[in-house]
């Protein structure tokens, strides 16, 4: 009806506390990403942006407030959360891809046992994801015979066979060999173009500032500050953000 | 020479008279079959009481959070699973068996076919404590990705886990069917002549020991030799997928 319909990701109030502990890892986030908008989420460490990214899709669950994907609550405790999972693409920090699989198999298992692909159509849809990103010649190679950066763009469009209406990016790079960063951020710059809805935590500023639509600053399990980068980067208002910037810029 | 002539007589005497090696041949058959039964029973059971030990183990406290007859189903199986271990694991396999054959399968006359199920389930909570550690030994990000999938747990322990485990618990998967093979040599117990008791037939019925013995002793030895080298070959296979 309204703008509403544009939103796909909504969180409010969104808190986590673990056990035992006295600081709370998420202490009431609220965030709305629009259909097509790239987040870029930074912070340092402990600040809870890899906690709050990972609750997005339930992998922490959030001990209260509320998370509306495509419109829907996927905290209710009656919803099953395996459904909505399959149109939330992860990329995690060490890839995680399934070591006893070929590259091939990797990007088929889901599409064929979730969605009930055919293996022709799972299979041919692979290998235009490969011929994408350059790697159709790795098909029946394992994980362990690959570079890091290739492991990477393999798991990127691993997350994307399922086609999912969201991407969320936990430090892809961060576990990279400094060569190898360019050609993982140059596949996530034209998913952004592509018009890919993504949430990406990362320390990765360069990309941040060229690719984010809107760039957030989490500290102590808060969005301290955000805005869009032009203005974020040159012009941060709070102490905490300026200092943070003065540090890794 | 004399001794030469003795080793014959004796060789003669145990093996070709009334040829008393088929004895053999055919314990051996029956040890065979009771082992190969058991195994996939016992890989069964094992598979099944591991995924739910671990299932339960790593979201129970989700399961408690959902409530209701779900967490009651899970608790209950998990319980089963827990007494059924400490059952089999706390009672000698003899005393197994003979439970099995004099009690619960009182009236069956299908001596085999109740080995089977005694020495399988026996088998099933050694298997099922291995599997449960290979699972836990699994990197977490594995299970991370199998459910930001979509995965559901179970489907992400069949198609992603369990597959990984099996390399890595391979070896001590191995010992465990070593064992037990040798472990049927107690099916005499409840009359069925395996491989170990047709060695004592013709024991009793020659009266010497040596022959008989160290030929059972033999040929146990040939059966896990031939085992760990299938073993190796089927690990090498696996391993394919390293550099």
């Amino acid at each position: 009806m309204n703008g509403n319909q544009n939103i796909i990701i909504e969180t409010k109030a969104l808190k986590k506390h673990y056990k035992g502990h006295k600081i709370k890892a998420l202490d009431g986030v609220d965030l709305t990403v629009a259909k097509g908008e790239v987040v870029v989420i930074i912070g340092p460490s402990g600040s809870g942006k890899s906690t709050y990214l990972r609750s997005l899709n339930l992998l922490e669950m959030p001990t209260e407030g509320s998370i509306i994907f495509n419109g829907v609550d996927i905290t209710d405790k009656h919803i099953n959360i395996n459904q909505h999972r399959q149109k939330m693409g992860m990329v995690f920090q060490h890839f995680n891809l399934f070591p006893h699989m070929t590259v091939l198999n990797n990007l088929t298992a889901a599409p064929m046992k979730l969605l009930k692909k055919s293996k022709e159509e799972a299979e041919a849809q692979a290998m235009n994801l490969l011929t994408r990103v350059g790697l159709e010649d790795r098909a029946d190679a394992y994980p362990a015979m690959l570079s890091g950066g290739q492991k990477q763009r393999i798991a990127i469009i691993r997350a994307l066979a399922m086609q999912p209406d969201v991407m969320l990016f936990d430090e892809p790079t961060s576990a990279l060999d400094p060569e190898m960063v360019g050609e993982v951020l140059d596949l996530m710059k034209e998913l952004a173009h592509a018009g890919m809805t993504m949430i990406v935590v990362t320390h990765e500023m360069g990309f941040a500032r060229e690719v984010a639509d809107r760039v957030i600053f989490m500290a102590d399990g808060l969005i301290v500050e955000e805005g869009a980068p032009e203005e974020f980067f040159n012009n941060p208002k709070s102490p905490r953000l300026q200092q943070f910037l003065q540090k890794v810029l | 020479m004399d001794f030469l002539s003795k080793f014959k007589d004796d060789f003669v005497l145990n093996f070709v008279t009334d040829n008393r090696w088929k004895w053999l041949l055919d314990g051996l058959g029956n040890t065979l079959i009771i082992t190969f039964f058991s195994l996939l029973l016992g890989l069964a059971i094992g598979i099944v009481i591991a995924i739910i030990r671990s299932t339960y183990d790593k979201n129970w406290e989700e399961y408690k959070k959902k409530g209701g007859i779900f967490y009651a189903f899970w608790w209950v199986i998990n319980a089963i699973s827990n007494l059924y271990l400490t059952v089999i694991r706390g009672t000698p396999v003899v005393v197994q068996l003979l439970i099995a054959y004099f009690i619960i399968f009182a009236s069956s006359r299908n001596s085999i076919a109740v080995a089977i199920f005694a020495f399988g389930l026996n088998s099933g909570a050694y298997v099922a404590e291995i599997i449960r550690g290979g699972i836990m030994s699994i990197d977490n990000g594995q299970f991370e990705a199998g459910r930001s999938l979509g995965f559901n747990y179970v489907q992400t322990m069949i198609y992603i886990i369990i597959p990984q485990v099996f390399k890595s618990i391979l070896p001590t998967l191995c010992n465990e069917f070593i064992v037990l093979i040798k472990e049927t040599s107690i099916a005499g117990y409840v009359g069925i002549v395996d491989l170990t008791k047709a060695g004592e037939r013709i024991r009793g019925v020659t009266f010497s020991a040596f022959m008989p013995l160290i030929a059972v002793a033999l040929v146990y030895l040939v059966v896990v030799l031939i085992l760990t080298q299938l073993v190796k070959i089927l690990e090498r296979r696996l391993r394919k997928n390293e550099r």
